[in-house]
């Protein structure tokens, strides 16, 4: 397997993901969400811890996801994010841009 | 925003210590659980932890930036934009100095504007609260207003309908030791009303005017004393010749005060001196004239409607028994809180100049935008740089517009010096171009700056801010973030159209404005040079008093320098000239100004009489019933008929008058409004009706003061007023000369503008496109090809601002020529020397630039990417 670089993450695409590692509907605190991210994504995808906390803050702020105070599996507080029925809708068209964006470079790239 | 948001940054406002603690916490679970990943990978406990610390990045960075987000810091990050705007700026002096001074400019001018604006009509007098100083009058049917007789005024005091107090008032104007002054009779309470004292000696007191005729005590004004009487330390307790009447001088009044009305007062008698100081019928006599003006105070809490609902009724019962022309048609009530009090049509006369002068602002804040413009395109990499590291948009926009405010400061500053400068160099001006007998009565009112005038320099200069800051900030921070981190810089930017945008507004700005006043030098030289149908020169009209009528004719008669004297009710040019219905038989009823002359009234100004003959010395003592015709009149009288032998009906005298000749036209009331349309000329003499003229053989204005210290010294305060025809004519232009001067000057500092504004374009123009001029070069482009590609780019953007420029000029010019005679519709010279001037200043700017263009070495620029 080529060694493959990780790819810093565009701006808004941190947005898509934590929402995307929410759809479960279980409640992750910010830990879990970025580990979470870098295993789905195979290594390739790393959230740049510095830039999470804010991108929660953010979504937190629009209302999309919502965060409560827990206790974690190491028994230490720790702030737990769900996501909200909103932060649902967000995602769907979200993704729906994403899907459109990715399959137009596809194309652009297959012509090229 | 939203609801939540909302909801959230309030929380974080009140309660700061707990959220930080909470954001704290989950930092810290972060970075346990990360040291718990790397201590399982086999590392050290301390390299577990540094590892974790090394992967979150600085612990304090990240949480200064969710303090950001939370938007609870926005004073301190107010504070870091202002110290990072400063430190750009330190770097940069000469791109400070050059906005403050392309802002301060412009600011300045309307600055200058405003004070003087204020100092008129918005700073209240120094008397005591004159917000509740009303003039009341009334409106009659006649569509006159209605001035006061003493026993009306009695009355008015009795009743004190709506006021607390009142006070008389009536105008007198005279010459006092060789000087024009104009004055006011008053009631004894006015200084007491209006709660003012004096700088020397005493003022007026009730007491003054106790007894008709028997206190000749006079307040000079500070401004009259210090320029009409020398500003003699022992003018109080002096005396001087009032029409004659000596007055003991008890007081000088305060130096802010120079009376209620626009133009200056230079002294206050009592109203019970009428009877010795003022021509016509006795104020206190059996005639009862009507004469006062009434100034009174309001009734504290007393609102205007409620006011002009009570002085209706009392106005009304007061014309009871008169006639039904007579009665009041509406009541008038005026502020007299300021010299001039701020109304409808005030603002409507001086739109124009504010909207020229605003539209010199918007071209300097255009000329700074664009320069922000330039400096945010080279800033593209930083703001792109920025916005990669998450940096959020509105912030980079706040913190532009920071820039721009912080620069705006010493814009303002600039602004207000630049304004005191103005101030003086227009005042300056005046003194040195005005016509010298109109001097004496311009208002040298104080012009301060106070707290309206700052508040007015903060509010332009925050527009001003927004104006050339937001545009620029909101595109220097449309950047694609991946394009300007690999440094290919304004590929999605479209910062051309907007600066292309801009310089076309300006284009068609200095256009208008130098088209408009262009227009305006025109029509001053037309009026300038228009031929007002008569001579002026060696000819000085003298108003008299009744009483010394005869003595001052006899005086001048008799003068060797003067070899003519002639008669005339109105002085030509004088800017009055009564008006009265006329109507021919079976033929139109027409308004027509009349003049009642003497005979030598035509052959001393020169006026021939085409037809018909002069009036005849007996017909001038008899004041027979015979009348000669303006040339004008006699056509709009009796189209197609010989005029010569017909009658015509004078309006409310219904007297007959037989035409027994025709004058040529010529200017009698105002040389702005062109020629009488209609003028009727009755049969008077010298010693019976209104101003004399006299024709003479010295230099005018010698002879003029020669004249007024020999009547002085026979008949002191005889005359009334002595200008020679010439000072008349001048007085009558003046306006549009003033008018003219200023409209060259904005004129002048728009085409400069707008010189810098291409200038600056057409050079980053040309500094962005090096590369390309580079490779045109290698490729065999001539010198010639490339000045005139960039010329190219400058003159098309100038044509479409010419083109609207000229279509907005076009109906400016039509707006203006309905309210001036003598502007006309379509003025091809101005509209010609307009265009071409920003034409030729388009292109001089372009020039330089395009010239470096040319001078581009290929091999260079390619060798530099």
């Amino acid at each position: 397997m080529p060694k493959r670089s990780r790819l810093d993450l565009l701006q808004g695409t941190l947005d898509l993901l934590v929402l995307r590692t929410l759809q479960s509907g279980d409640a992750l605190h910010g830990w879990a969400i970025s580990e979470r991210i870098r295993e789905i994504s195979e290594n390739v995808l790393q959230a740049n811890q510095g830039s999470l906390y804010p991108a929660l803050h953010r979504l937190e702020h629009q209302g999309w996801i919502k965060a409560e105070w827990g206790v974690s599996e190491l028994g230490r507080r720790a702030r737990f994010y769900r996501l909200t029925s909103s932060g649902r809708k967000q995602l769907q068209q979200e993704a729906e841009n994403w899907t459109r964006l990715a399959a137009a470079i596809g194309k652009v790239l297959e012509m090229a | 925003m939203t609801l939540t948001d909302l909801l959230l940054r309030i929380r974080a406002l009140f309660f700061r210590a707990r959220v930080e603690q909470e954001l704290e916490d989950e930092v810290e679970f972060h970075l346990a659980m990360s040291r718990r990943q790397h201590l399982a990978a086999g590392n050290s406990e301390e390299e577990a932890a540094r590892l974790a610390r090394l992967d979150f990045g600085r612990v304090g960075v990240i949480k200064e930036d969710r303090r950001g987000a939370q938007g609870i810091d926005a004073f301190e990050s107010a504070l870091q934009d202002i110290r990072f705007a400063l430190r750009s700026f330190g770097r940069n002096p000469g791109f400070v100095f050059t906005v403050s001074g392309t802002i301060a400019l412009g600011l300045g001018l309307n600055l200058a504007l405003f004070t003087l604006f204020n100092a008129y009509v918005l700073r209240p007098l120094s008397i005591r609260d004159p917000y509740s100083l009303y003039s009341f009058t009334w409106s009659e049917r006649t569509g006159s207003e209605h001035a006061f007789s003493w026993d009306e005024y009695q009355q008015l005091v009795k009743d004190k309908p709506a006021f607390s107090e009142v006070v008389a008032v009536q105008g007198l104007y005279t010459r006092v030791e060789g000087h024009a002054i104009l004055g006011e009779l008053v009631t004894g309470n006015y200084f007491q009303m209006l709660g003012i004292g004096t700088t020397l000696g005493r003022p007026l007191v009730p007491e003054d005017s106790d007894a008709p005729g028997r206190e000749p005590f006079v307040v000079l004004s500070y401004q009259a004393w210090q320029s009409k009487f020398g500003g003699r330390p022992d003018i109080v307790g002096s005396r001087i010749l009032i029409r004659g009447s000596p007055m003991e001088v008890v007081g000088v009044a305060p130096r802010d005060f120079q009376g209620l009305t626009e133009s200056p007062r230079d002294f206050w008698a009592p109203l019970s001196m009428a009877h010795q100081l003022q021509d016509g019928p006795d104020l206190f006599g059996a005639g009862h004239p009507e004469s006062l003006e009434i100034v009174g105070r309001l009734h504290a809490g007393q609102s205007v409607s409620g006011a002009e609902a009570v002085l209706l009724a009392w106005s009304q019962r007061m014309t009871a028994n008169l006639r039904k022309e007579r009665k009041p048609a509406g009541i008038l009530l005026h502020s007299h809180a300021t010299s001039i009090p701020l109304t409808s049509e005030l603002l409507l006369v001086f739109s124009p100049l504010v909207a020229a002068f605003a539209l010199v602002l918007i071209l300097s804040c255009t000329n700074v935008a664009s320069m922000m413009l330039a400096r945010a395109t080279a800033r593209q990499r930083e703001i792109g740089i920025r916005l990669s590291l998450g940096a959020v948009r509105a912030r980079l926009i706040r913190q532009l517009l920071t820039e721009s405010i912080l620069l705006s400061i010493p814009a303002a500053i600039f602004g207000l010096i630049i304004s005191r400068l103005t101030i003086v160099a227009v005042l300056w001006t005046v003194f040195a171009t005005i016509p010298k007998d109109m001097l004496e009565l311009v208002h040298d009112v104080a012009h301060p700056v106070d707290w309206r005038v700052i508040g007015f320099m903060i509010f332009a200069a925050l527009i001003s801010a927004f104006l050339f800051g937001l545009a620029p900030a909101i595109q220097a921070t449309r950047v694609s973030v991946i394009s300007s981190v690999h440094g290919e810089l304004n590929s999605d930017l479209r910062p051309s159209r907007v600066r292309n945008g801009m310089v076309i507004a300006q284009i068609t700005v200095c256009t208008l404005l130098l088209i408009a006043s262009g227009a305006l030098v025109r029509t001053t030289m037309a009026i300038s040079a228009f031929d007002i149908g008569f001579h002026t020169d060696h000819v000085i009209a003298v108003e008299t008093t009744e009483n010394d009528r005869r003595r001052v004719i006899d005086a001048l008669s008799s003068d060797p320098g003067v070899d003519r004297i002639a008669a005339a009710s109105s002085v030509p040019l004088g800017g009055l000239v009564p008006t009265v219905m006329a109507s021919s038989q079976n033929g139109p009823t027409i308004s027509t100004a009349h003049n009642d002359v003497s005979p030598d009234y035509f052959e001393m100004l020169g006026i021939p009489l085409s037809r018909g003959r002069n009036f005849t010395a007996l017909e001038a003592t008899s004041e027979a019933p015979v009348a000669i015709l303006s040339a004008g009149a006699a056509a709009r009288f009796f189209p197609g008929l010989d005029p010569l032998g017909q009658t015509i009906r004078l309006g409310t005298t219904a007297r007959v008058v037989r035409v027994i000749g025709i004058a040529s036209d010529i200017v009698t009331c105002c040389i702005a409004y062109g020629k009488d349309a209609a003028l009727v000329y009755r049969p008077a003499t010298a010693s019976k009706t209104g101003n004399v003229l006299l024709h003479v053989r010295g230099e005018v204005e010698t002879e003029r003061h020669r004249l007024d210290t020999r009547v002085r010294a026979l008949a002191p305060g005889a005359i009334n007023d002595i200008h020679s025809l010439d000072q008349y004519r001048a007085m009558g232009i003046y306006a549009f000369r003033a008018a003219s001067m200023i409209g060259a000057a904005v004129g002048g500092l728009a085409l400069l503008l707008t010189l810098s504004g291409i200038y600056g374009v057409v050079s980053y123009f040309v500094t962005q496109r090096t590369k390309e001029i580079g490779i045109r070069v290698a490729l065999g482009a001539t010198t010639f090809m490339i000045t005139g590609l960039v010329l190219k780019q400058s003159l098309r953007l100038t044509a479409i601002g010419i083109v609207a420029g000229v279509v907005l000029g076009a109906g400016v010019a039509r707006l203006l020529a309905s309210q001036m005679v003598f502007m006309r519709d379509f003025d091809v010279t101005a509209f010609t020397v307009g265009v071409l001037l920003v034409l030729s200043t388009a292109l001089a700017a372009g020039y330089i630039p395009s010239h470096r263009a040319a001078q581009i070495d290929p091999i260079q620029t390619l060798r530099y990417d």
